[in-house]
């Protein structure tokens, strides 16, 4: 169960997002989102011979 | 209808020419998981979708990938905007170049120009709203890769920026799924 809902087979569940806490409109611009909830970051790789450019 | 606003959604500025990397990065402006192809899937397939607030996430994401659409076209025309002949050729855009100069057109990072069948619009709001989640997934990928393709700093903070985008989107479609399987599934039962 994840919620009300009684899972079924053969089809997908997403979780609901709940709206909390929000960062500041020029941080959310700065982030690519209000929801600190949502924000997640890409970590680079094959960077290898580039170490500087980081 | 819409409103123009005469800004891009995030700011863009480039301070030397990389053709090079505007060859990679035009696939995301032409290419088959690029912000034209979300922003014409989004907005055609709204017109079947059976509730309000599926056809309104559908047209705000849709509105909104076409605005990235125009962050894509400002960071590739800024990078080969001053870049001298050589450049090009050296960065492999010469038959681009023979056919567009420095314009842009929908192409991916092979040259291939953008074509209808990139996208499908099925009639069936399931379908549909898996192939959107997936197409953010497939965009987020592709902003992944490009990210480890960059050599500056500012175009990185940009392919970022709409990175981030992708994951929201994700969200947005995958809550939109679940409400329309639940309106689908009481329309059975009831
Ligand atoms: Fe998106």
């Amino acid at each position: 169960m994840i919620g009300p809902y009684k899972m079924r087979l053969a089809r997908a569940y997403i979780p609901f997002q709940r709206y909390g806490q929000v960062w500041s409109p020029a941080e959310g611009l700065r982030r690519g989102t209000i929801f600190p909830e949502l924000f997640s970051p890409y970590i680079p790789r094959d960077k290898g011979s580039c170490g500087t450019c980081q | 209808m819409w409103i123009y606003e005469k800004k891009l959604q995030y700011p863009v500025r480039v301070c030397r020419p990389n053709p090079r990397l505007a060859k990679e990065i035009i696939t995301q402006y032409g290419g088959p998981d690029g912000e034209l192809s979300a922003s014409l899937r989004y907005l055609t397939q709204r017109y079947t979708m059976p509730t309000g607030q599926a056809i309104a996430t559908l047209t705000d994401i849709g509105t909104e990938e076409l605005a990235h659409m125009e962050i894509v076209a400002a960071l590739v025309y800024q990078l080969v905007k001053d870049a001298p002949l050589h450049e090009i050729k050296e960065a492999g855009l010469s038959s681009y170049y023979a056919d567009h100069d420095r314009a842009l057109y929908f192409v991916n990072a092979s040259g291939v120009p953008w074509t209808a069948a990139y996208i499908q619009s099925k009639g069936d709001p399931i379908a549909d709203l898996h192939e959107n989640m997936a197409a953010e997934e497939k965009a987020r990928a592709t902003y992944e890769w490009l990210i480890n393709l960059s050599d500056d700093p500012d175009v990185t903070d940009v392919l970022k920026f709409l990175r981030q985008r992708e994951v929201v989107h994700f969200q947005r479609f995958g809550e939109t799924l679940m409400r329309v399987q639940d309106y689908l599934q009481c329309k059975k039962v009831y």
